[in-house]
């Protein structure tokens, strides 16, 4: 880690990610259409990920290797689960609401 | 074999004792995280696959206390905060200041756990078991209870890696590192729950 953080930085992250927080609840709470919703909150939980991940645990301040392998080796892993998983979870659901 | 020592070093890879530019130690945390992440993103995924193939799920603001889970969330958010200030402390060599946020971060992991185990026995009562639920979905509370409970364990797990840290660091012998080390932990288990509770409980 380079240098140190104030104290201050690591505060108004804090309160960036609380307002976060908020707006994901406003959020749930308009009941949007679900594809919207699930854009915004999508958004919100890529952006409090990334604020933790950069500020708090110093990713920010790690080398870019370092932060190519953690970074792109989880999502790209859960990525790939989850693009695997889903069209068959629609599949599913098709053939229970329609059966042959 | 013998001509390796002639060969120009690469530019991308100087390779020497921490091609990564951090200790040994912090690696493997980082190496840990991530596999402990692929745990958690199995378990989201495989909870995506169930709920898309499932015909009905139950409206999750008429099953859960949203205002606690609101609270629980603000508490987790809270207490990384104090472990990130925990973390700086240490670094600034104030060993004093380091244990008064890491007892602050694992007051904060405490409540959470209080607050879960209130969450839980309040579905229980409500009749929500592994095996089913009065809401619908069976496999509704399946997931929520392997998933908070994994998200808990960590929690718990924590904790005591914190409670066990400040007491280090007040009898002088942690080091920044080491409350560093704490820290990356404290903060995948908030992380995670960034995850849990936008897919598990908002969308």
């Amino acid at each position: 880690m380079e240098g140190t953080i104030s104290y201050r930085t690591y505060w108004l992250i804090w309160v960036v990610l609380l307002v976060l927080t908020l707006v994901m609840i406003g959020i749930e709470a308009m009941a949007l259409p679900t594809g919207i919703a699930i854009l915004l909150l999508s958004g919100a939980m890529m952006t409090k990920a990334a604020l933790i991940g950069g500020w708090f645990m110093h990713l920010k301040y790690e080398t870019r290797f370092i932060v190519a392998c953690l970074v792109l080796g989880t999502f790209l892993t859960a990525a790939f689960l989850v693009f695997l998983l889903v069209p068959d979870g629609i599949a599913a659901n098709r053939m229970a609401e329609y059966p042959q | 074999m013998s001509e390796t020592g002639t060969m120009p070093a690469p530019v991308y890879w100087a390779g020497g004792d921490s091609p990564f530019a951090m200790s040994w130690q912090k690696l493997m945390m980082w190496v840990f995280l991530v596999t402990d992440a692929l745990l958690f993103a199995g378990f989201l995924a495989a909870y995506a696959f169930i709920r898309l193939a499932s015909g009905s799920w139950p409206e999750q603001g008429e099953v859960f206390n949203m205002t606690l889970i609101g609270v629980m969330t603000f508490t987790l958010i809270t207490s990384s905060a104090t472990m990130a200030s925990a973390v700086g402390a240490a670094h600034r060599k104030d060993l004093k200041t380091a244990t008064r946020f890491v007892l602050l971060t694992a007051l904060g992991g405490a409540i959470f756990l209080g607050m879960q185990a209130t969450e839980w026995t309040q579905l229980i009562h409500e009749g929500a078991r592994l095996s089913g639920n009065p809401w619908g979905a069976t496999a509704f509370s399946s997931f929520f209870f392997m998933i908070t409970g994994f998200h808990g364990t960590h929690v718990l797990i924590g904790v005591i890696i914190l409670l066990i840290t400040a007491a280090r660091s007040r009898s002088g012998t942690a080091t920044a590192d080491g409350v560093e080390l704490a820290g990356l932990y404290w903060h995948f288990v908030d992380l995670v729950w960034v995850f849990i509770f936008t897919t598990f409980y908002l969308i």
